[in-house]
């Protein structure tokens, strides 16, 4: 039975993954309707992580596939394994015996996709940042993502037994195809709202005191309002708040700690600049 | 899985998913009215009731161009005859994710879904302010004023706008077209490539086709008698051309974007053109028709702000904050068509400028000021942008963008950010030359 959003809540904050109503619902249908589940959203908003939080609720393995340009079928779906085939031809010739077919399963190099619809218990798929692949990888994709089957000419076509958990994310750096989108579920994954960003520093900065917290989160919502080059996520913002935790066990004041450690927040130059810039109005209370 | 129609709440007989059907009895009249349809001939009661509004809903979502495929509309009936959502806030989540593309588009979504369901509490929008702000290429952001918006063949807009600043661009010469078919053979040669991270069969490389020598050893019982490689066979990378179109450049625009015509003609699955005076326009698809003048035409129709003043600044921040078009400068080579004339404060136009200098591939400018031997890059903002630049060159017509063209492979395979460099040196021709 597939759970509802408040149960998938509850599964994913005891995995220290804190979802809003949104994201959960999104999960929640993924699940139920057996459809892809495709994530878009700034850099650093958790996108990725969901698969992994889903494959440890669900404890089915995480089949994880990195997209990049120029990535083909060969290293997503799968290879025949060329070396293997010309050995077995070999060893077959050095004793005497017919060769045999030669496009057997144990001759297939599993590449990501194909693992993902042969795994017995069904898996967690990330298709990790599509927009990186070139737009002809994406129509390798649309039998996969349609009906959860690859067809390799030389044994016909392999059905998943038990369909893959896939999630697909997205930097919008392209605009996908409409057909890949069709066959996907949409979540636009925002920056979390205060109180779910304070609940995500807690859960993964132990040490941190509340007042300061809120401080950091405060500071943090006011500087994604800046037009910067990039906004920050919250990994940046976790990230912020343990450096800045580390500085002040080591001696700082807090609000020195929290400047001096305003690199792990804010990575480029100029964006560094115009922080400064606001430094008072930003920091007067964090 | 049960028959969605076989679903407890409002599915009804509607959601057996065929003809979008009936007049919705509670809904307002959608934007775009659908032709009515056969009167709904579901149970009365409100279940039936229900169903229709549902109906009525989807129907409002492609009169407000959002329509939904099949697919998902059925994804939505099922989702909702197999748990009904327990409140308003669940029906939006449902709907959202399986109806909804493309965030750009969430704004008129919400639109549509407010004003069907939640009429009585309108001072509750489930979205937050940084969905609004999110980066929505071309859609109506908080970050980008409609005016900015881009959408080729936005009639409605056009037309309302093009009682002024809409211009002729005038019929190309016997000579101008000449010097066009050069242009366009011309830029091939001048276009930079890096190399494919696509394989393929090659004479030689470096990596052998493991797949190519075994189908053909095949052949010889296994033998394997030749071997082939795998190369990185070099892409042309993408050409962004960005024009200028202010009253400043008023008698140099048409022979500009003829010159960015040649261009896509040359290259039109790699090049991009934009034109900015107050606004922002992509212009790709206007200028892709084959002749020149017909080209024109149609760009004269979409252009709205030709001749008008300039803020070359934000036109060029305003690009900049789209990251779908931020990503179409990316490895590319960039060339900008102004005088570089910024009336107000140059800093913006400046940061903007470095920025697409580090984004691109190389960066060239070229401006009809240059073309005069005293021509020196002294105003503020062109001294300040100067060393951003990897080319400053002339270009006021098509002769003297061929000159240009041929100078290009030099800017290509030579050192970055060199423009400062040439102009700084003591010869009146520094960087033309």
């Amino acid at each position: 039975m597939t759970p509802d959003p408040g149960e998938l809540s509850a599964a994913l904050a005891g995995q220290g993954y804190f979802a809003d109503e949104g994201l959960c619902t999104a999960i929640h249908l993924a699940l139920r309707l057996g459809r892809p589940l495709l994530l878009e959203g700034e850099p650093g908003v958790g996108k990725t992580e969901v698969a992994a939080v889903l494959s440890r609720v669900t404890g089915l393995e995480l089949i994880r596939l990195q997209c990049f340009e120029g990535l083909d079928s060969g290293q997503a779906l799968y290879e025949w394994d060329y070396p293997k085939q010309l050995l077995q031809v070999r060893v077959a010739e050095s004793r005497g015996q017919e060769v045999g077919d030669l496009y057997r399963e144990e001759f297939l190099l599993r590449r990501p996709l194909l693992r993902a619809v042969r795994a017995e218990r069904g898996a967690v798929l990330l298709i990790d940042e599509i927009d990186r692949a070139d737009s002809e990888f994406e129509a390798f994709l649309l039998e996969f993502l349609g009906d959860f089957q690859i067809t390799i000419p030389e044994l016909g076509t392999v059905r998943a037994g038990t369909p893959p958990i896939v999630v697909l994310t997205s930097n919008r750096t392209r605009e996908l195809h409409d057909a890949l989108k069709r066959r996907c579920l949409y979540h636009w994954i925002a920056f979390p709202e205060p109180d779910r960003e304070r609940e995500i520093l807690r859960a993964s900065v132990p040490g941190l005191e509340e007042r300061a917290a809120d401080g950091l989160v405060r500071a943090v919502q006011r500087v994604r309002r800046l037009p910067l080059l990039k906004r920050p996520g919250i990994a940046e913002s976790v990230e912020w708040a343990r450096g800045a935790l580390a500085l002040a066990e080591g001696g700082s004041p807090w609000p020195v700690a929290l400047r001096r450690a305003l690199g792990l927040l804010i990575k480029d130059e100029e964006d560094t600049r115009l922080l400064l810039g606001h430094a008072e109005e930003l920091f007067t209370d964090a | 899985m049960p028959d969605p129609s076989a679903g407890p709440v409002p599915a009804g007989p509607a959601a057996a998913g065929r003809a979008p059907a009936g007049p919705a009895p509670i809904g307002p009249v959608p934007a775009g009215p659908e032709p009515a349809g056969p009167a709904a001939v579901g149970p009365a009661g409100p279940a039936g009731l229900a169903a229709d509004h549902l109906w009525g809903f989807l129907a409002a979502l492609r009169g407000a161009g959002l329509p939904a495929a099949p697919a998902k509309r059925a994804d939505l009936l099922r989702v909702i005859a197999e748990s009904p959502p327990p409140g308003m806030a669940a029906l939006y989540w449902y709907a959202r994710i399986t109806l909804l593309q493309d965030v750009s588009d969430l704004p008129a979504f919400d639109r549509v879904f407010d004003a069907w369901f939640r009429r009585a509490a309108p001072g509750e929008p489930p979205i937050r302010e940084e969905d609004e702000r999110a980066p929505a290429p071309g859609g109506p952001g908080a970050d980008h004023p409609p005016s900015h918006e881009v959408r080729p063949g936005d009639g409605i807009e056009a037309s309302t706008l093009s009682t002024y600043g809409t211009r002729d661009f005038g019929r190309t010469g016997e000579r101008g077209r000449a010097i066009m078919r050069a242009l366009e053979a011309a830029w091939p040669a001048a276009l930079p490539a890096t190399r494919s991270r696509r394989r393929r069969p090659a004479r030689s490389g470096d990596r052998l086709d493991v797949r190519h020598a075994w189908r053909r050893a095949h052949r010889h019982d296994g033998e394997i008698i030749e071997l082939r490689h795998l190369d990185r066979p070099p892409r042309p990378r993408r050409l962004l051309i960005l024009v200028d179109v202010s009253g400043s450049l008023r008698q140099h625009t048409p022979d500009l974007l003829r010159v960015a015509h040649t261009a896509l003609r040359a290259a039109p699955a790699r090049t991009e053109v934009f034109t900015f005076g107050t606004r922002l326009t992509r212009i790709t698809a206007a200028l892709a028709h084959p002749y020149a003048d017909q080209a024109l035409r149609s760009v004269s129709a979409l252009v709205t702000d030709a001749d008008g003043g300039t803020a070359i600044g934000a036109a060029l921040e305003g690009f900049l904050a789209n990251t779908r078009f931020a990503a179409l400068a990316r490895g590319a080579l960039v060339i900008v068509l102004s005088d570089g004339l910024e009336r107000g404060d140059p800093a913006p136009m400046v940061r903007a400028t470095a920025r697409l200098s580090r984004l691109g591939h190389r960066l060239v400018w070229w401006s009809p000021l240059a073309c005069s031997p005293t021509y020196r890059p002294a105003t503020r903002a062109m001294s300040a942008q100067l060393p951003s630049l990897d080319h400053l060159g002339g270009v006021r017509d098509l002769a003297t963008a061929l000159e240009e063209v041929h100078r290009l492979p030099a800017v290509l395979s030579g050192p970055r950010r060199t423009a400062a460099r040439h102009w700084s040196a003591q010869h009146p021709m520094g960087a033309t030359r």
